[in-house]
């Protein structure tokens, strides 16, 4: 089916921290909605609607248990923004320190120290 | 204008250097080049640098592989030595802006770079902040910014240590 204008995306998903939380809930394990309903204590329709975004976004997926549905996180949809978000403070960071070794060489400081 | 307004990240640095060189570092191609390539087998290589108050700059990163990476750079204020205000975009060869690879990732981020020495040490505050953010962009910003420790960061510290089993 084609994604309508107001599919969310990955990052708007993960904006909200009641998502970020289930997602937090989620890694590494398969639940259903009443687990997740046990596990934050939040109403079942607030738990519901929040995977829909996250399902929508592909960030988590679902499947059918007898009646019940199981939730699981889609760890490779995560892994780029993990990477493109801590690549901003990391490359800045790794490029002072370059800098840094940068101007002692310049002034000759790195061997007589 | 933008009605969403952000609060920018800071980074500080201090550097044993006079003011004038890193200064001079941060605006002369010729230094940019020799700090900025990632590591030694990445090549760096200036096509234009005219680093003034509203010029611009193309440079380009080969990677080991062959694979190159295009930035073009605007210089939106130089100071000399005090103050640096650019906005750096991934571009193609011809300097042509390319889409940030995340969705609603800001477009358009401005980074301000403030100089000041005291006994021969030179302080940098780096400060970089979204321009005219959308609401879905003000939303990716914030989200990773405004929360620290409590909202990103932990989030992937989880999912770092889950991935890495």
């Amino acid at each position: 089916m084609p994604k309508t204008a107001n599919t969310y995306d990955t990052f708007t998903a993960i904006a909200e921290p009641k998502r970020r939380e289930l997602i937090e809930t989620l890694i590494g394990k398969e639940m259903s909605v009443g687990q997740l309903v046990e596990i934050t204590r939040w109403n079942q329709p607030v738990v519901s609607k929040h995977l829909g975004v996250l399902r929508d976004a592909g960030l988590v997926s679902e499947r059918k248990q007898g009646r019940q549905r199981i939730y699981r996180v889609n760890v490779n949809e995560l892994r780029p923004i993990q990477l493109w978000i801590k690549q901003f403070e990391k490359h800045w960071n790794q490029q002072f320190d370059q800098l840094d070794a940068y101007l002692n060489q310049l002034q000759n400081k790195g061997d007589n120290k | 204008m933008s009605d969403f307004s952000v609060e920018p990240a800071v980074m500080t640095r201090d550097f044993e250097a006079p003011m004038q060189l890193v200064y001079e570092a941060w605006t002369q191609a010729e230094h940019l080049c020799q700090w900025q390539a990632p590591n030694a087998d990445v090549v760096c290589e200036y096509k234009s640098a005219e680093i003034k108050s509203g010029g611009s700059s193309l440079h380009k990163m080969t990677m080991p592989n062959g694979h190159e990476m295009w930035l073009l750079t605007k210089y939106h204020e130089l100071d000399p030595f005090t103050t640096i205000v650019f906005r750096q975009y991934r571009s193609n060869e011809a300097g042509e802006i390319l889409a940030p690879p995340m969705p609603n990732w800001p477009r358009e981020i401005e980074a301000i770079i403030q100089l000041s020495e005291t006994d021969g040490i030179t302080h940098m505050k780096f400060i970089w902040q979204p321009v005219n953010p959308t609401q879905e962009e003000a939303e990716a910003w914030t989200a990773h910014h405004a929360q620290g420790a409590g909202g990103w960061a932990r989030s992937f510290e989880m999912l770092a240590a889950y991935l890495s089993q």
